[in-house]
């Protein structure tokens, strides 16, 4: 991830650079700065990018010589577990389908969104304790 | 952290309305933050950094692989992530109560969403992020919630509390920019 984390810092870098940029070319044809969305949006993007090269940077701390710094390195080389995959579920089409409900319900009514809000609550801790109570526990 | 990267930007949107609108309303803008209460802003900030301190001693906690405290409630040394979570919990709600007794002082001096540009985007940029501070306690409500289910504390539950504090500790920044933004730079 070494490549990774840089080639986030180079774009921090050089949206960091267009910040003044930016600016000072409507200072010079304008006199003032009349857009103030813009350079405001390259600089939370350039945080943007901190963000993501800091938390590769910290990731490649912590695990040495990855086959993604490898110039010689396959595809093969990253196999193994990813991490814990749910085989299937429902719960996420009911709190797909309960959120729909819930915007839907701000339009409509709140009688719809309450009705939605309770549908909600119950597929989201269905969700989240699917695999920590019941048939799926581990 | 893909997530966050978008969430960074929804809030990227909120800053550039806020400042678009400062720029072409200038008076509007001296007359209604003289309304704020800054004091009680930097009290209820605070008391949100705090909780992520807080918050961060409980990530130890989870990472060590210790979830519940081992000695008396009163031994604070011996807590685990648990009771760490519990006090972030309750430093969040606080900062949320903070924010509604704000929104009640400042509609009742005439600053309200509908009121005028300044109260739009006052109530626009603090409400969303009151929102995410709400769904982050919803969050720490079901990952404390989770360390019930198991006798034994997986690398599951630990990666869930760790990834939690990340979206905490975002809000929390996030908020430390909108303070600046609204309170300090008038």
């Amino acid at each position: 991830m070494k490549v990774a984390w840089r080639m986030f810092i180079i774009l921090m870098i050089f949206l960091l650079a267009m910040v003044p940029l930016y600016a000072g070319w409507q200072q010079k044809d304008f006199g003032r700065v009349p857009e103030v969305a813009g350079p405001i949006a390259l600089f939370i993007s350039a945080l943007m990018m901190a963000l993501a090269g800091w938390y590769l940077w910290v990731t490649n701390r912590k695990f040495e010589n990855l086959p993604d710094d490898n110039p010689e390195g396959e595809i093969s080389d990253v196999e193994g577990d990813y991490g814990f995959f749910t085989p299937s579920s429902w719960w996420p089409l009911a709190l797909g389908f309960s959120s729909a409900l819930a915007f839907a319900g701000l339009a409509v009514g709140w009688w719809l969104f309450m009705i939605a809000f309770a549908i909600g609550c119950v597929a989201l801790i269905g969700w989240t304790f699917e695999h920590f109570k019941g048939e799926h526990a581990n | 952290m893909v997530w966050l990267s978008s969430e960074l930007m929804f809030f990227a949107g909120l800053f550039a309305i806020y400042f678009q609108l400062r720029s072409v309303s200038s008076e509007l803008w001296a007359e209604q933050t003289g309304k704020l209460n800054i004091t009680f802003a930097v009290v209820n900030t605070l008391i949100l950094v705090i909780s992520s301190v807080w918050c961060q001693i409980g990530v130890m906690k989870a990472e060590r692989g210790q979830p519940a405290r081992t000695g008396k409630l009163t031994e604070i040394g011996k807590w685990g992530m648990r009771e760490w979570y519990v006090v972030t919990y309750i430093f969040g709600s606080v900062f949320v109560a903070g924010q509604v007794y704000e929104y009640a002082q400042l509609v009742s001096e005439n600053v309200t969403l509908s009121s005028d540009r300044y109260g739009s985007i006052f109530y626009m940029a603090t409400g969303f992020h009151g929102l995410h501070v709400t769904g982050g306690l919803i969050a720490f409500l079901l990952i404390i919630g989770r360390t019930f289910t198991t006798r034994r504390y997986t690398h599951t539950q630990a990666v869930g509390a760790v990834v939690t504090s990340y979206y905490w500790h975002f809000v929390d920044v996030v908020w430390i920019a909108l303070f600046a933004v609204i309170y300090l730079l008038k």
